[in-house]
Order: structure tokens, then C-alpha cells, then sequence
């Protein structure tokens, strides 16, 4: 059929305003996105710890109530050492503390689940369109650049808030609804603000990251490559680094101890620190090096060579984790209360030298995307 | 006016893409001419606001290029040069989505581009991934999602760069039809003055960045009254000898002869003097300049 065969007919309907034109690029990316197999399944795949969150706050708010449903639950965790007595004997007043550590193991999770979704749909949203050349396509109507960086941005968050934000404030009305009990919005509405807060925290800065690495070629493997090392890379350089320096400092305290006379008594006992009577020689040395390391843990910077250290290193300080370790440790007898923490508390550096790291990603980032989603302002 | 430009000056570095650029240029089909670092799509570009000038004020559409950019860009349609896909889509979802960008709704966007789809005659391809679609077919594509809001102004940045004769024909029908039945303006920007020629009626010629003419295309083609092109069916030498102890001038073009004869003379000078001779005369015509000849005349007179 030839063309002009069908007329072409005027349009007269109304045009939307400016300030959610950045949704048609998000709408669109995720459509796209939709379309892969791989990506749907892992969608999928990365809502499961969700079902674990949900039923842990759900099952806490009938422990709270004391349901004769959970009792064998809780007798089973309890024997098995998972959960405390002194905890299951009062569980609201414990509430706050598992109700964080459950987000916390939820978020951790879902942030490794969240960087592998980040590699299935991030590579190609900036790279397709400089690949195909597109730009001019965006630039040349009522857009500006950042609308369409937002509009990108927002395929991101739409998947990572799905598999994060979604679940956190789904599970927190199912705890809520299953205790029956309002003091729970009192004592928990901090932490679903806070959960909120540190998904929005993974989205912008994995989201711009992956943006601006998208932007840098126009092969989207490489990307998917870029991404992996910034992810895996950095993780794995980080965990050598610290495990390097640690095994370095306690042969030094072993040696150390070995040179000092063996009838060399023992530290007196004291708040966190020293041995304790009837201790065994290593057992001590074992004990100063683990107060030592929690000590040294609190100036080690190696942790921040790894992107998402940093990432869990501010989640931790949003959701309070810390202070729920210890308020659990407190109940610990006193001779295991040290390592217990330890053995809880991940790295103990402040968590504003994460945030400035993250800060600082950012930063360069948003460089890289300033300059390689260029305006047409240019020569050819 | 469609478009108004006041001095308007552009600088990349060194290079002066728009140089104190005056242009008034009324709604219709207007070409846009002028030779490679001419400045023509640095003015298309200004236009739509995608770069700022360094000094100068106009109007597009009325708006005010400098500060209702977007605005500018809501009405216009505008096909690039490039070959410039959204990637990963099919051809309805492809012109769909440009509708979106623009401010459709999702579904007039959808319902609007199977009718442009079927009008540009991309219908059958409306399912085809776009990236399999042919040079022809791309192009018509772009055009099919810069007319899906149905703009005042349509922008075709050498539209038939690259394509076939039929494929590029299509394309000089389609934006015909777009400008003379469907009342949308056309500023179509080529290198390829027949194609202009097809489709306009008003050509502005750029040269250095700088307006070298302007005007409608029948009046700068203007008739020669004293100047004819003339075929005999026999060997001209006799005639033009006649001619030139008339005190005409008489060169070769083309396969004829164009004659210029002195103030006060008309053709019928030539009909006598063939007349004399016992010569056929197989065509005369006032001598009319072709586009081509304004374009060159324009940037030599640069």
C-alpha cells in the first residue's frame, strides 16, 4: 500500500506538564527492563528474604502476645541458643532489638541481592543510548539532562525499591497488625524511617554509580564488567588488606606474649579488658588480642576500600544495629559478653568516614555523568 | 513570523558558527541552505534552545528561543541528522514513547502512533524491532515520532541523506504533503538543492554563519527578459555571428545557446535573424535562473 493512503489527522489533545516528564524514561526503562527473562527471575529470586522478614516480624508480634501457636518456636530457638531466655521471657521489651535485627539481616541480604539486580538492569541504560545514539532523540524535546538522568536513576529505584522499600514497610504493617499493639509504632517507626532512609541511601548511590558507569562505554558488558569490580573487586581487596593486618597484629601479640616470662601473672580482671582467674596463658593472650582487635576496630580504615562495606557500614549506624548488639550482649554472661560483641559489631570506624566515601562516589559520579551525557551544545 | 532572529552570534572557541545573524523567515516550507560549516544546524540547534548564544535575541513560534526552550520544544518536531534509535523496541513503541517524552499520555500516546505509523506507511513494520528496520525506514520512523504531537513546526535535518532514490522520494512526498495539505511548517535543511526545490517555496542561505539570501524561491529564480536559451537544428555559426554584429552576446550552455541581446530588443530579434538565415529554431525560452544558480551566486558573492 502505498503511502498517504491513510490520512493524517490533527491532534488536539493536552500535553502534561514538565515536572513528571522524567516518569515517562522511568516507565519506559522498566518496561524494558521487564522484558528479560533473567531479570523477572531474579526479581523473583531477591523477594524470598522478604518472606523471611515478614514472617520473622509477624511471628515476634505473636510472641509478644504470648500465642500458644509460636510457643514451640520459640522453645526451639531458645534451645538451640538463637534467642536468649532472658528475651523470650520479655519479648516487648526486647522489641526494638529484634525488630532492628531483623532489618538489618533482611537489608543485608537484599543489599547483595540488590548489586547482582543492579548487573541485570543497569549495564545498558545509559550505554544503549549512547550505542544507538539516542541523545538527540531525548535532548531535542521537553527534556532537560536531568530529567532524563532522574528518568534513568528511577529505573533503578523502581527495582531495588521493590525488592527493599516494598518489603520493609509490607512486613512492618504485617508486625504491626499481627501484635495487635500501637506502642509498636512508639518504638519502631524510627527504624521503618530508617530502613526507608538506607534503601534510598543504596538506590542514589548504587544508582548514580551505575549510571555513570553505564555512560563510559557504549558496550554495555564492559559495564556489567566496571560493575563487578567496583562490587566484587573492591570487596575482595578489602578483605585481604584486613585480613593481612589482622593476622599481622596477633602474631605480634603472640610473639610478643612468648618473649614475656611465662610467670608473668595474667592481667588483672577489669571492665572488658585482662584475663580471668583460672584462665589458661593463651586464653588470656587470646582474650587481650580480641579486646585489642575491638579497640583497633574502631580506627581500621581497610573496610572502606570496599564499596559495599560502606554501604552497610552507614545502614548499620541508620538502623541502630550496634546499639542492639549490645543491648543483647548485655544480657550475655560475663565472661563470653566481650567476644559475643565482637563477634556481632562488624567494623567500629565512624560511620561519617563511610558516608564520606559514599559521599564522595557520588560525587564523581555525578562528574562523569555531567560529562558524558553531554548536552548538543557542542560541535560535531 | 515562524522564525526571528536578531544578530545572533555563536562562537565554539574559535570558530564562529553563527555570525551576527539577522533572519525573519515566514510560515511554510522553508529551506535551509548553505555549504558544510555553514551554521545550519548550529541554528537549528539554537532554535530549539539545545545551544545558547553568545550574544543576540529571537523568537520561534512566537516564544523566545532563549527563555522558553522547552516551550519551543513542545511545539516543534525535529528529526536529526543521525541515525538515532531508542533501543530495544518495536517501531509502535518506539514513536509511543517519543509521544510520552513529549507529554502524551500513555494512551493517546499508543493510539496516535499506530495512526502516524500508517501514515509515514510503516504500518506492516509497527511490530518489527527497529533496529532491523532499513536506512528508509528509520527515517521514516523519525519523522512518524516527531509528528506524534502534531507540531506547528517540523524540523528535517537533511532527511534524505544516505537513501535510496525511492526511499528518498518517499521522504520529499511525505514532507510535501505534511506542509502543503496539513498546514504544518517545514524548515527542511539539505545539501541536495532539488530536493529543497520539491518541497519549499522560501529558501534562506547561509553562508560563513551569516544570512547570504533569503526569499521565495519563484522570486529568486527570477526571469533574464533579455536573456534566452536557444536550440537550433542546424550548426549555430552563422547565427551567432549575425547575432554578435547586433551587438548580442551568444555562449554555448548546455546544448544550446544562451543569447543576451541589447536594452530595446526583444526576441523576435532572434525569430529574424533565423528567419534570414533559412535556420529552425527548436526551442527558446526566457533565460530563468535554477536554485542552483542563486545558491552559488550567493556564496560566491560571500
Amino acid at each position: 500500500m502505498p503511502i498517504f493512503d491513510q490520512g493524517y489527522q490533527h491532534w488536539n489533545g493536552q500535553l502534561s506538564g514538565h515536572a513528571w516528564r522524567w516518569l515517562a524514561i522511568t516507565r519506559h526503562g522498566v518496561r524494558i527492563g521487564m522484558k528479560g527473562k533473567v531479570l523477572r527471575l531474579f526479581l523473583l529470586l531477591s523477594l524470598m528474604p522478604a518472606l523471611g522478614l515478614v514472617s520473622a516480624v509477624s511471628v515476634w508480634g505473636l510472641v509478644e502476645r504470648n500465642a500458644s501457636l509460636v510457643e514451640p518456636i520459640v522453645q526451639f530457638l531458645v534451645s538451640i541458643g538463637l534467642l536468649n531466655p532472658a528475651v523470650a521471657a520479655d519479648p516487648r521489651h526486647y522489641r526494638v532489638e529484634i525488630w532492628t535485627l531483623c532489618y538489618t539481616l533482611f537489608l543485608s541480604m537484599e543489599l547483595t541481592l540488590s548489586m547482582i539486580l543492579i548487573l541485570l538492569a543497569g549495564p545498558e541504560l545509559i550505554s544503549q543510548d549512547l550505542r544507538f545514539n539516542a541523545l538527540p532523540l531525548y535532548l531535542s524535546r521537553p527534556l532537560r539532562r536531568i530529567d532524563y538522568l532522574v528518568g534513568k536513576l528511577g529505573v533503578i529505584a523502581t527495582f531495588l525499591g521493590l525488592v527493599m522499600i516494598v518489603p520493609c514497610l509490607s512486613a512492618y504493617v504485617l508486625g504491626l497488625l499481627f501484635s495487635l499493639d500501637l506502642t509498636i509504632l512508639r518504638d519502631t517507626f524510627r527504624l521503618l524511617l530508617a530502613s526507608i532512609a538506607y534503601g534510598l541511601v543504596i538506590i542514589v548511590s548504587a544508582g548514580t554509580l551505575i549510571l555513570a558507569l553505564s555512560s563510559l562505554s557504549r558496550n554495555s558488558r564492559y559495564v556489567a564488567l566496571f560493575w563487578l569490580g567496583v562490587w566484587i573487586i573492591s570487596n575482595v581487596v578489602s578483605g585481604v588488606v584486613q585480613s593481612t593486618d589482622h593476622v599481622q597484629r596477633r602474631q605480634a601479640r603472640y610473639q610478643q606474649a612468648m618473649v614475656t616470662k611465662p610467670d608473668t601473672p595474667p592481667r588483672p580482671p577489669g571492665r572488658g579488658r585482662g584475663g580471668f582467674p583460672g584462665m589458661g596463658r593463651q586464653a588470656v593472650v587470646r582474650n587481650e588480642f580480641e579486646n585489642e582487635d575491638l579497640e583497633a576496630a574502631k580506627t581500621n580504615w581497610r573496610p572502606l576500600l570496599s564499596y559495599t562495606s560502606n554501604l552497610s557500614r552507614v545502614g548499620r549506624q541508620l538502623l541502630g544495629t550496634d546499639a542492639a548488639w549490645k543491648t543483647l550482649g548485655e544480657l550475655e554472661p560475663a565472661g563470653g559478653r566481650g567476644r559475643f560483641i565482637a563477634q556481632s559489631l562488624d567494623s567500629q570506624y565512624p560511620w561519617y568516614w563511610s558516608a564520606g566515601v559514599l559521599a564522595g562516589l557520588f560525587g564523581l559520579s555525578a562528574c562523569i555523568l555531567s560529562l558524558s551525557v553531554r548536552s548538543l551544545d557542542r560541535l560535531r | 513570523m515562524l522564525i526571528q532572529f536578531e544578530q545572533v552570534t555563536k562562537r565554539y572557541g574559535a570558530v564562529v558558527a553563527l555570525n551576527n545573524l539577522s533572519v525573519s523567515v515566514p510560515p511554510g516550507a522553508i529551506g535551509l541552505l548553505g555549504p558544510n560549516g555553514s551554521g545550519k544546524t548550529t541554528l537549528i540547534r539554537s532554535m530549539l534552545g539545545l545551544t545558547r548564544v553568545d550574544h543576540g535575541t529571537g523568537q520561534v513560534l512566537g516564544l523566545d528561543f532563549q527563555t522558553r526552550r522547552l516551550d519551543i520544544r513542545r511545539l516543534v518536531g525535529f528529526v536529526p541528522e543521525d541515525e538515532c534509535l531508542f533501543p530495544r523496541v518495536v517501531g509502535v513503541e518506539f514513536v509511543s514513547y517519543a509521544g510520552e517524552l513529549v507529554g502524551m499520555s500513555t494512551k493517546d500516546a499508543l493510539q496516535r502512533s499506530h495512526e502516524v505509523l500508517d501514515y509515514v506507511g510503516l504500518g506492516e513494520a509497527r511490530y518489527r524491532k527497529v533496529e532491523t528496520y532499513s536506512t528508509g525506514m528509520k527515517q521514516r520512523l523519525k519523522i512518524a515520532s516527531a509528528i506524534i504531537h502534531d507540531p506547528k513546526l517540523l524540523i528535517l535535518d537533511e532527511p534524505t541523506n544516505g537513501m535510496d532514490p525511492a526511499g528518498r522520494e518517499e521522504i520529499l512526498v511525505l514532507a510535501r504533503d505534511l506542509s502543503r495539505n496539513k498546514g504544518m511548517s517545514l524548515l527542511f535543511s539539505s545539501h541536495l538543492l532539488p530536493d529543497v526545490e520539491a518541497v519549499c517555496e522560501y529558501v534562506v542561505v547561509l553562508g560563513g554563519g551569516k544570512l547570504l539570501t533569503d526569499g521565495k524561491i519563484q522570486h529568486l529564480k527570477q526571469l533574464h527578459k533579455q536573456c534566452y536559451d536557444v536550440r537550433l537544428k542546424t550548426d549555430p555559426g552563422l547565427f551567432v555571428e549575425k547575432l554578435t554584429a547586433l551587438g548580442c552576446t551568444a555562449e554555448p550552455w548546455e546544448d544550446a545557446l544562451r543569447i543576451q541581446v541589447p536594452e530595446g530588443k526583444s526576441q523576435r530579434l532572434l525569430w529574424e535573424i533565423a528567419a534570414e538565415q533559412g535556420l529552425q529554431i527548436r526551442h527558446l525560452r526566457p533565460q530563468r535562473s535554477t536554485l542552483e544558480e542563486v545558491f552559488l551566486k550567493a556564496v560566491e558573492q560571500d
